[in-house]
């Protein structure tokens, strides 16, 4: 078992996320935020604008114009969706090479989570429910949890493994018996920390038990991000030694409405774009 | 040697014998290694889906996304390269799936029943397989030899 103190320990110690994408996600839902404050959040940070205008200007978006600005790049997509590659372009430089615990790369990790942002959104689209926002950002940021828990992982794998492969549970809530907390948990004690919106905060803590998230939450978007990461390691998009043992929450099927063929449209239709977004930053610590 | 990595929605052939064709992370995918010992041939697809009546559009620049469109592809392809049918080795992998009692994720399990369906019709025999279960998956077709191999969780199997 891990003590709250050794968790809140590790959380300090973790790179933080550009305090530029909490302020920004804040200026994103403010109507009378302009241009010129996005660029005052951002243009400090060389290189969260590189990162941020790397993406812009990537396929995934189809600018007909390049943005050589963020004030530019607000104007081409808007303040919303610019808050979203904020949070992209700030996450990617703080993933290490290996992520202790989960035996997993840089690049899979970067992969999975480009992946459960992208495919938040999409379902969300596709099922026609009142669009929550922030579901990119909520499910791009959704495991960061991982990354201040893998070495207490990685030190209780083969007990935590143990417990996947003979009783039959699954790969959180066998951390969740293990070490007596889960990724999910510490996940929202990290983006806490990082001062983002609650909205986040309780994407990331919820992930994976939608239906116990309290009701001050935006249950439709834990679902979406709880769905998109279930289908995400279905797809094989960033697996990781918890592989594909976890557990649908059993609300969520009538919550949002979803049919098994409304996933496989929106595996079909992801693919490319998840591709395209994923290749456009490379985490600090991965090549590929 | 080379080493072909076939990505998700792909297939990949060779008919040099030192090459190695590999997927990786087949979860609810699924893999259709096809060998000739003959011509000294192997293909190999990573299929995500199984029909593609789901987006006909993507269907038509990504054919190997979908077991219905895919796997005739694969099959030609190798035709193509001189190989006969009758010679043909048919090993399948993947087609996993998550603790989901609801069967709202039932892809992997989709993906197989298509492709079983297509190969009784066709009267193509599968030699070995390795599918379901909730397992991630890498496999591994030597084109000379036609050995296959699986991996997951940490272990290598033959096929």
């Amino acid at each position: 078992m891990i003590t709250p103190e050794e968790i809140l320990a590790r959380v300090k110690q973790l790179p933080t996320l550009s305090a530029a994408v909490a302020r920004v996600a804040e200026l994103a839902r403010d109507e009378r935020s302009s241009a010129a404050d996005f660029e005052k959040v951002i243009r400090p940070d060389p290189a969260l604008t590189a990162n941020l205008l790397r993406i812009v200007n990537s396929a995934y978006f189809g600018l007909r114009t390049r943005a050589e600005s963020v004030r530019q790049a607000v104007t081409l997509l808007g303040v919303r969706r610019t808050s979203e590659v904020a949070a992209a372009a700030a996450l990617a430089p703080i993933i290490p090479g290996r992520l202790p615990g989960y035996q997993v790369e840089a690049h899979a990790l970067w992969l999975h989570s480009v992946a459960v942002a992208v495919l938040s959104e999409r379902l969300s689209g596709e099922l026609r429910v009142k669009r929550p926002d922030l579901t990119f950002t909520a499910g791009l940021l959704h495991d960061v949890g991982k990354l201040a828990i893998g070495a207490f992982v990685e030190g209780a794998s083969a007990e935590i493994l143990a417990r996947v492969r003979e009783d039959g549970l699954s790969f959180v809530s066998a951390e969740r018996e293990v070490l007596g907390v889960d990724h999910a948990e510490v996940g929202g004690m990290v983006s806490e920390a990082w001062r983002l919106p609650q909205a986040v905060v309780d994407a990331a803590r919820w992930h994976h038990r939608p239906g116990e998230a309290p009701t001050r939450a935006d249950r439709t978007l834990v679902d979406l991000v709880h769905v998109a990461d279930a289908l995400a390691h279905s797809l094989g998009m960033g697996t990781d030694i918890g592989e594909m043992a976890r557990t649908v929450d059993e609300g969520t099927e009538s919550r949002l409405g979803i049919r098994a063929r409304c996933l496989e449209r929106v595996a079909g239709e992801s693919l490319d774009e998840i591709r395209d977004l994923a290749r456009q930053l490379t985490p600090s610590g991965g090549n590929r | 040697m080379s080493s072909l990595t076939v990505d998700i929605s792909d297939i990949k052939l060779s008919a040099e014998p030192d090459d190695l064709i590999v997927t990786y992370a087949l979860g609810s995918c699924i893999a259709v290694m096809v060998h000739d010992p003959v011509r000294v041939a192997g293909g190999m697809i990573h299929y995500m889906l199984p029909l593609s009546e789901t987006s006909p559009e993507k269907a038509k620049t990504k054919p190997a996304m979908f077991a219905d469109t895919g796997i005739p592809l694969l099959f030609q392809s190798m035709y193509k390269l001189g190989c006969r049918k009758q010679d043909l080795v048919v090993k399948v992998a993947g087609g996993g799936a998550l603790y989901d009692d609801k069967g709202l994720f039932s892809i992997g399990k989709r993906n197989y029943t298509i492709l079983r369906k297509m190969f009784w019709k066709s009267s193509v025999i599968i030699k070995a397989e390795d599918v379901g279960g909730a397992r991630s998956r890498t496999a591994r077709l030597y084109v000379g030899t036609g050995r296959c191999t699986i991996t997951s969780q940490g272990e290598e199997t033959e096929l």
